[in-house]
């Protein structure tokens, strides 16, 4: 069992899809008690997984099958692998999947509308959401990704409101764009990287493990990515490029500014489940492959556009906290606060230092975590209300205290306030930018300083939001009507409450995780450090 | 060999199935004619045997190509099956359709220039008829007759191009000729290279390479639209099986004469394809720009590397196929008997009938290229081998038409999910649902595990 | 001699395939096609192949032409009914016919005249033709009968009518 824990965690939702193909339609109850079956059977292979993790920069419970091996004749042998594993990294980031996944399946309950179509959507998502996170081959890391991408278009797409269709068709070209550019990456490294041990007898391998990838030995002389002797193109060198079309296409996924006009249409359109995955998870596959994928693979390439990815973070913050404070729909408001939290992603991820990498990782969390809080706290209102414009409120902690409560726990964690988990990714965020120039010159100290001016923004619009429609004299606008407004239910406490706690649990104890993150940001930094040096000092 | 009889004889049963009056029948017989013939390539697997002097040669790539031309007609005699349902020439036309197969797997294993000829006339003939056999329809009669007057258009080329190549060779036979090119290599005439370009000309209209693909759009328009589905998989299997047993073979010596005439259409095919195909209203008229434009991607892969390519196309053409054949399916139960098949029509498929709608959403999705399904493979190692030669612009180029067919694929499929339904439940009978289930299922699985089928060739 | 008698057939062979394309009227026109493969046919005695010009004559000058002039009769073609083609079209048909032209003149020209000695007398016979079609090319032979049986039931599919079962 032990070994095969990533395999049931991937396969289940899988399987449990296909039943509930087969069920008939009129099995409502069937469908959501499957969906919640498989959340919670989840939880409980993950808690082995937590348990006997044990904190040291290499890949744990790893699985590894042949999965597709074609002998191209002249040309070599393309080697895939079915190949996953966790670090300190994809550990994490898995559990949150799992820990968000149940929660949105909770809050699918309100769901009406073809419920077998949709829960099998949200299954087929589940597994893909679970491989993207523990695939360590890239093309199996591909498959998933772009598997991530048609669920969630239909999801958005026949479950969404009204503007449904712009939307959804969005999110899809933005999303196919970008993994479009890390597919071309993807078949540039697979022609020039070969397997190590499988190319000993004289045949050529090409391999798609990201970890033969991350080792420049494996690359095969002369071909495109070569770090030895890259084709020049253009401006760059080829493994330059190979680097940026990485960076815009994870960057779309992120999202950064300016490609992220997609993020806040396809929250607004998308049903609260799915803005829960989408803001928790979704997101943070962007900041997850240029960790995973872009930074290890083309270290030299990430030194030296380290300013430029720290710049756009420090970009995506500031435009997105401005953006949120100029929205006047609740939801909007949460989407440009989320591109402006994945900002510090980008700008620890670009500091190259262990606590910027560790705060990145943590601030992915983090934002999964109190994201997935803030996109509920919208729900409760629109489920009750069906309108979501801030200035139609006021005054409503005094029919909804305890809801008025749990939002004040949401906007002051996102806020990053001391004593929730925001902070400390947000401190170690501004640590490692800071300590950036001082290490490795990657960075400017200056812009921690500009970053900072994003904290106080963010404590701006959510303080804003809060005076006016939470406090105050209660008052709506005339077509809503008041009867709706009622404190929360028992099933939104029971999503709600356990995000707060884990918001605040993060917070105040942040040395478990912590613990988990460190050796993979050590070894991340050495590698991209080592490598960046060694192959820039290469003529 | 035997396979090739055992079509043959088919074709001539179901024309005696007319008078000996078992009509009824008829259909079984041909699909268990048509499982024997499979089972048949399957034995002759790794023989490579020449039959008839040379004039038929079954090795594995002729055995490959052959099985996926009588698997796919298997499928398809499952999606038409309403095509035989009509109340006249039900007997004719499948007869018309065995002949035309048996047309298709002469011309993937021929090995004299007769043979390739003969095969594409057998193809061509059956089909001319075929197209317009919605005889009350004036679409379908000027398909047939477009098709007709184009079809001989390009045999005229092609066996002028055979008549220069023999004058020049002295042979039919094709390893004959490629042996000449390679010891007479400097004192070839001229005319050989006319030959060559002539032959390239005649083959680039049957597999509908632009700018030889005019006759294409509404030729598979007007067709019924189960002879449609035929055309875009069977025939264009054979045609590019034939168009590469030429070039690889008999004309690879000389590739520097036709290298740039092919990349230029490469380029042109899959540019103006799937830019027109955007334009359509018809989703016929569209799948058919789209097929035209899967042409190009494969030629980008004949052109990397035409000697190693055969597995990769041949993967790509199966992954094609299925997919094709599930949209066509989709298409002819959508558009009915008065075979409407404008964007309109699919407006709410999704519920009027949620299982032909998803069919054809992963239809669409795969040819479109999505992972996992197989036609990202295909595209995946067409762009693989390309990189591989360098060609790196032209991936580019493919890389963006294939975004602009994303687009035009997903026009249906938005149709499908958002627009609201134009008409009542669309009613369908079990055999198809189960069809469709299995045309899913064999295009998951050739996603999933696509080295299965690259590793025949 | 030969020489002479070809130059002679060539000359009235390319000069009735003219007559052919620029007659107005389509009777005409299927007139000087006749003549036209008369004068290959000749070219056929010329180069030996006496069966095959025999055949020639018999179905393509016999029994495809008188087709073709009894179709034009019925369908009573003249100078009024034949369709008007635009200008560019025409000019785009004379660039690519042109070019054509050029490429195989020009490829024609250069080549040497392979003088080859036939191995055996009488290659045109009835009894070498059928040596070589029922030995090396039999299959070819066999295979075209399903080529035939194929137009066959596309002429009979196309041509019966469907109504008349309707009415009885």
């Amino acid at each position: 069992m032990q070994h095969y824990l990533i395999s049931l965690l991937i396969f289940t939702p899988l399987v449990a899809a296909c039943i509930c193909l087969f069920l008939p339609k009129k099995f409502e109850k069937a469908f959501r008690a499957v969906a919640l079956i498989v959340n919670v059977q989840q939880i409980l292979w993950l808690l082995p997984m937590l348990v006997g993790f044990r904190a040291s920069g290499m890949f744990q419970f790893v699985e590894r099958s042949n999965w597709i091996t074609l002998n191209l004749g002249s040309w070599g042998v393309l080697k895939a692998e079915y190949l996953v594993g966790v670090d300190g990294m994809s550990l994490p980031l898995v559990a949150l999947s799992v820990f968000v996944l149940l929660i949105a399946t909770i809050s699918s309950w309100s769901i009406q509308k073809n419920v077998k179509g949709y829960f099998v959507l949200l299954l087929i998502l589940n597994a893909a959401v679970i491989g993207s996170f523990v695939a360590l081959d890239f093309l199996l890391f591909y498959l998933f990704f772009e598997f991530m991408l048609l669920p969630m278009f239909f999801l958005i797409a026949i479950w969404g409101g009204p503007r449904r269709e712009y939307a959804s068709i969005k999110f899809l070209l933005y999303t196919l764009l970008g993994s479009i550019l890390i597919l071309v990456v993807m078949i540039g490294l697979y022609t020039s990287v070969s397997d190590p041990v499988a190319s000993q007898g004289g045949l050529l391998v090409h391999s798609f493990n990201l970890l033969h990838m991350m080792e420049p030995m494996n690359f095969i002389s002369n071909t495109i990515l070569d770090p030895n002797n890259p084709w020049q193109i253009g401006w760059f060198n080829a493994r330059y490029w190979a680097f940026l079309l990485l960076f815009i296409g994870f960057a779309i996924k992120l999202p950064m500014v300016p490609l992220h006009t997609w993020l806040p249409d396809a929250h607004v359109e998308a049903p609260t489940p799915v803005s829960v995955i989408l803001a928790a998870i979704l997101l943070k596959i962007g900041g997850y492959g240029l960790l995973r994928i872009a930074y290890p693979i083309f270290p030299e390439a990430a030194m030296h556009f380290g300013m430029f990815v720290g710049i756009m973070g420090v970009l995506s913050i500031i435009y997105g906290a401005l953006n949120a404070m100029a929205s006047k729909d609740l939801k909007r408001l949460i989407a440009y606060s989320s591109v402006s939290h994945m900002g510090f992603v980008l700008l620890g991820a670009a500091s190259v230092t262990e606590e910027g990498i560790a705060g990145a990782v943590y601030q992915m969390v983090s934002h999964g975590i109190i994201s997935a809080m803030l996109f509920l706290i919208a729900g409760v209102l629109y489920d009750r209300t069906h309108d979501r414009i801030i200035d139609h409120y006021s005054g409503l902690s005094s029919k909804m205290q305890n809801f008025t409560a749990l939002v004040l726990v949401g906007f002051f964690a996102s806020m990053g306030l001391p004593g929730f988990s925001g902070f400390i990714a947000e401190v170690m965020v501004f640590l490692g930018s800071f300590r950036s120039n001082a290490t490795n010159g990657v960075l400017h100290e200056s812009l921690a300083v500009i970053a900072t001016s994003g904290l106080i923004l963010s404590a701006a619009y959510y303080l804003w939001t809060l005076q006016r429609m939470f406090f105050g004299p209660f008052h709506l606008k005339a077509n809503i009507e008041s009867d709706a407004i009622v404190d929360l239910t028992s099933r939104e406490y029971v999503m709600l409450v356990p995000l707060a706690i884990a918001a605040l649990c993060f917070g105040i104890f942040p040395q478990p995780m912590l613990d988990m993150i460190d050796p993979f940001a050590k070894y991340l930094t050495a590698l991209v450090i080592d490598h960046g040096k060694a192959i820039t000092l290469n003529p | 060999m035997n396979a090739l009889f055992v079509i043959c004889g088919l074709g001539i049963i179901s024309l005696i199935a007319e008078i000996a009056n078992f009509r009824k029948w008829l259909i079984s017989i041909i699909v268990l004619g048509l499982l024997g013939a499979a089972a048949l390539v399957v034995a002759d697997w790794n023989t490579a045997v020449a039959y008839y002097h040379d004039m038929l040669v079954f090795d594995n790539f002729s055995l490959a190509f052959t099985g996926l031309i009588i698997g796919s007609s298997l499928l398809w005699f499952w999606t038409a099956s309403d095509f035989f349902e009509a109340l006249f020439h039900k007997t004719d036309k499948s007869a018309l359709i065995l002949f035309a197969i048996a047309g298709g797997v002469l011309m993937t294993s021929f090995n004299n220039m007769a043979m390739l000829f003969l095969g594409i006339e057998i193809l061509s003939i059956s089909l001319y008829v075929l197209a317009g056999s919605r005889k009350e329809d004036l679409g379908s009669n000027e398909a047939a007759f477009k098709y007709f007057l184009m079809g001989s258009f390009a045999t005229g080329f092609l066996l002028f191009g055979i008549t220069l190549v023999y004058g020049a060779t002295g042979t039919f036979q094709i390893n004959t000729i490629a042996n000449y090119v390679l010891t007479h290599a400097g004192e070839l005439p001229s005319f050989f290279y006319a030959g060559a370009l002539l032959m390239l000309i005649g083959l680039a209209f049957k597999i509908s390479a632009v700018p030889f693909h005019f006759w294409a759009p509404d030729v598979y328009e007007g067709s019924p639209t189960a002879v449609t589905g035929f055309m875009s998989t069977v025939v264009k299997i054979a045609a590019i099986a034939s168009f590469f047993k030429i070039f690889a073979t008999c004309f690879s010596t000389i590739a520097p004469v036709w290298y740039t005439i092919l990349l230029v259409i490469m380029v042109l095919t899959l540019v103006i394809a799937n830019i027109t195909a955007v334009y359509q209203n018809s989703v016929k008229r569209m799948l058919a720009y789209s097929s035209v434009g899967h042409v190009g991607y494969i030629l980008l892969a004949f052109l990397a590397d035409h000697k190693e390519s055969d597995g990769t196309i041949f993967f790509y053409l199966a992954a094609y196929a299925v997919s094709s054949l599930a949209a066509f399916g989709a298409l002819i139960l959508v558009g009915g008997k008065e075979e409407n098949t404008l964007v309109e029509r699919f407006n709410g498929l999704f519920k009027r009938n949620p299982i032909v709608a998803v069919g054809l959403t992963i239809a669409l999705l795969s040819l479109a290229g999505i992972p996992p399904l197989p036609g990202f493979f295909g595209k995946y190692l067409v762009f693989a081998m390309a990189i591989n030669n360098g060609m790196i612009p032209y991936v580019i180029v493919a890389i963006v038409t294939s975004l602009i067919g994303v687009y035009y694929y997903f026009r249906v499929i938005i149709a499908m999910y958002f627009k609201d339904a134009v008409a009542e439940p669309l009613k369908v009978s079990t055999s198809k649902e189960v069809l469709i289930v299995v045309l899913i299922l064999i295009t998951l699985a050739l996603g999933i595990f696509p080295d299965f089928l690259i590793q025949l060739l | 001699m030969t020489l002479n008698l070809f130059y002679f057939l060539s000359f009235l062979a390319v000069l009735s395939a003219l007559m052919v394309v620029f007659s107005k009227n389509p009777v005409y026109s299927v007139l000087y096609l006749i003549i036209t493969f008369f004068t290959i046919a000749g070219h056929y005695i010329l180069l030996d192949a006496q069966f095959l010009a025999v055949v020639h004559v018999i179905v393509y000058a016999g029994a495809i032409m008188v087709l073709f002039l009894y179709v034009i009769m019925l369908l009573n073609l003249n100078r009024e009914s034949e369709p008007h083609k635009s200008n560019i079209l025409k000019f785009a048909a004379v660039i690519c016919a042109g070019l054509l032209l050029v490429v195989l003149v020009g490829s024609l020209k250069g080549t040497e005249a392979i003088v080859q000695q036939s191995g055996k007398a009488g290659i045109g016979y009835v009894k070498t033709l059928g040596e070589v079609m029922f030995k090396e090319f039999l299959l070819p032979f066999e295979i075209t009968s399903i080529l035939l049986l194929a137009a066959m039931v596309g002429a009979v599919m196309l041509g019966k009518s469907e109504k008349t079962n309707d009415t009885i």
